[in-house]
């Protein structure tokens, strides 16, 4: 008896409670983002650069009093980079109203979350993964991507090595679906512009000692190298061919090479590698000045990385989105977004409605000093039309 | 051709310098220690943190050298010991799991970057072999492999530990009913993968993983050359050395497998490896 009274009085208290809290939050609500990415495992720093982007653009626009008087509120789960884990974890953000996702690192995360997008009434704005399938053969209504995918990185290797003097090249990439696809794009970039191929190399995932894939390229007699190695392979690569001097009599360049990260990892080592950059803290927009600024006085003088900046022109298409809709309905966001022109970091970028692509500018360029600070220097650009292929034609985008 | 040899050398004797520590603890304890992986990785950022700190390479190589027989010491005495009278599936599990401790503690020190260290100022440069540069450094580690066999080879032949330990792979229970204690052994073994972590430091990016990266290769050199056989390890070690440079070059398609076919190969013609005597 005395335990149903209690019960009793405490759905009352819960109920009462409930309606003083709901009538405010009718007036408003907040906006919820959320973050599924990688805060533990191998990606986990790339995970923590990602929430501090979101975070920093949440901070900017409650600070200016939030989006139509509503503020912006952010929550982050650990994916670990594992597509059954993310998920899992977009699939509680959703539930929890967090219907707003962006921020995830890994493809495979990106393609496990985007067929389920419709059933959670969830939104995914890409802002690292790079597959050509997100906006090509599995795309879907309810994601956009802000960032560059492999295609637009190889589509600016043609006309750049148009402009290199180096007529013997070698390629050495990763022997992994990425690895193979950027070297036969490289061979084909080679044949346009008439150079001769001296060396096609892929090493295993994973390889320990790449010597005897560096003395073949030296004996090639290769004058430049592509390169299309990531992550550990990439350091490995570049430690090891530093100390046979490849770095130094030959020219190296690279994609995924060029990133804050490795620059980070290697020090001097990585100095005149060059390479594609999709985002740099010294890009040359007023847009962009603004925000590096900002940024290093929010975190002590760090500049933003590349995944840094590439996840806060993911925030900035969500905040313009949601101010054109007048509302922060996944449905209503996504509508805003296809076909609309936003101000990004680099300018005014389109988001494509056939493929919900952005199509935007990319970069080439080498790790250089400036300022007292290796970092990638950006020395060509390529327009944005240059640098986005057309839609492949694979996406059939149906209606939203 | 003699450049390819000699990349061959190399990576050959960072896996011969790793192997020979699973070598004697096998030996000793027949206990087949899957942590002696991250022991290397252990190696190479205490190495990496000491030498970043105070920029001598060689004051890291030493604190390696002991904070590794340091904890040589406490892993034999709580772990290895208690762990030769348990079943073999058993003493892997326990040591798989110290593994995966090391590499999670590791990453909560250093994080998840992978970092990468320079050579000594005196071995960073390049040798002219045949009129083509080569790293000096990477002749340094083909000589302190040299080192560590010739070293080893004398220990085990002249010395009364060594002789014990002779006696412990060849039969255990004999050696111990005739009292011989070994246990100084353990040091040695987890100081060696010290060593190797430390020395590769400056060829192989760091990362928590990177031990686990090179563990299966040292353990097709210990299978190849014979459970528990030091001069088989060796031989296996500069055989897949040699191959794994040698497969690259002419059957790039096949390289990765090459390895793994040898160890199939001596698996089905002689299952205690070319150097073991009993299975």
């Amino acid at each position: 008896m005395q335990a149903r009274m209690w019960t009793r009085g405490l759905i009352g208290v819960g109920a009462a409670a409930a309606f003083a809290v709901q009538a405010p939050a009718l007036a408003q609500e907040t906006i919820k983002i959320g973050v599924p990415t990688a805060l533990s495992g191998t990606y986990a720093d790339l995970g923590n650069q990602a929430k501090r982007a979101v975070e920093f653009a949440v901070n900017e626009v409650n600070a200016k009093g939030g989006i139509g008087g509503r503020k912006l509120e952010v929550k982050v789960l650990d994916t670990e980079a594992k597509p059954d884990v993310a998920r899992k974890q977009a699939e509680k953000l959703a539930l929890e109203g967090y219907k707003i996702l962006t921020g995830t690192i890994a493809s495979g995360e990106g393609l496990a979350m985007a067929p389920m997008l419709e059933r959670w009434d969830a939104l995914y704005v890409v802002t690292i993964n790079k597959a050509d399938a997100l906006t090509g053969a599995n795309c879907v209504p309810r994601v956009f991507r802000v960032n560059h995918p492999d295609e637009q990185d190889a589509a600016i290797v043609r006309p750049w090595l148009g402009t290199r003097k180096e007529t013997k090249w070698a390629i050495v990439a990763a022997d992994i679906a990425w690895g193979r696809n950027s070297g036969k794009s490289f061979a084909a970039a080679a044949k346009a512009n008439g150079k001769e191929l001296v060396g096609e190399f892929y090493p295993a995932f994973g390889t320990n000692d790449f010597a005897p894939y560096i003395q073949q390229v030296k004996n090639s007699g290769a004058q430049g190298v592509w390169i299309a190695l990531a992550g550990r392979d990439a350091i490995n690569f570049a430690t090891q061919a530093k100390q046979f001097g490849l770095l130094d009599s030959t020219f190296v360049a690279g994609v995924s090479f060029v990133t804050d990260n490795t620059v980070k990892t290697l020090g001097d080592t990585s100095k005149g590698i060059w390479g594609i950059i999709n985002y740099s803290s010294t890009l040359d927009t007023p847009a962009n000045k603004r925000f590096v600024e900002a940024w290093k006085k929010a975190y002590n003088g760090d500049e933003p990385t590349n995944f840094e900046g590439e996840t806060y022109i993911g925030m900035q298409v969500i905040i313009q989105a949601i101010e054109r809709a007048k509302s922060a309905k996944p449905l209503d966001v996504a509508r805003a977004m296809s076909g609309g022109t936003f101000d990004t970091l680099y300018g005014k970028s389109q988001i494509r409605a056939a493929d919900h692509q952005m199509v935007q500018p990319n970069y080439f360029g080498y790790v250089g000093a400036q300022g007292g600070k290796l970092r990638p220097i950006i020395t060509t650009t390529f327009a944005a039309d240059q640098a986005t292929p057309p839609p492949s034609g694979e996406c059939k985008m149906p209606k939203l | 051709m003699l450049l390819q040899t000699l990349n061959g050398l190399v990576y050959g004797g960072l896996l011969y310098i790793l192997a020979v520590g699973l070598v004697l603890i096998f030996g000793l304890r027949r206990v087949v220690n899957f942590a002696h992986g991250s022991l290397f990785m252990v190696g190479a950022y205490v190495g990496y943190a000491i030498a970043t700190h105070f920029g001598n390479f060689w004051l890291g190589l030493v604190v390696s050298v002991v904070v590794l027989a340091v904890l040589g010491v406490f892993l034999d005495a709580v772990v290895f010991r208690p762990l030769q009278r348990e079943d073999p599936i058993v003493t892997v599990l326990v040591t798989f799991g110290i593994l995966l401790v090391l590499e999670d503690a590791v990453r909560t020190i250093w994080g998840k970057d992978f970092l990468s260290l320079k050579p000594p100022a005196a071995l960073a440069g390049t040798v002219q072999i045949l009129g083509e540069s080569f790293p000096t450094y990477r002749l340094f580690v083909i000589a302190l492999a040299a080192a560590v066999a010739i070293g080893l080879s004398l220990w085990l032949r002249m010395s009364r530990i060594g002789l014990f330990v002779r006696a412990s792979s060849v039969d255990r229970t004999t050696t111990a009913i005739l009292g011989v204690n070994t246990d100084r052994v353990s040091v040695l073994v987890v100081a060696a993968a010290g060593v190797s972590g430390r020395v590769s430091a400056p060829v192989l990016a760091l990362s928590p993983c990177m031990g686990r990266l090179i563990l299966i290769d040292s353990f097709i050199v210990v299978v190849v050359g014979g459970l528990g056989s030091f001069s088989g390890a060796f031989f296996a070690a500069l055989i897949i050395g040699q191959l794994h440079n040698f497969g690259v070059v002419y059957l790039p398609w096949a390289a990765t497998m090459i390895p793994f076919l040898l160890m199939v190969g001596i698996l089905i013609w002689r299952p205690s490896g070319f150097a073991g005597q009993h299975v």
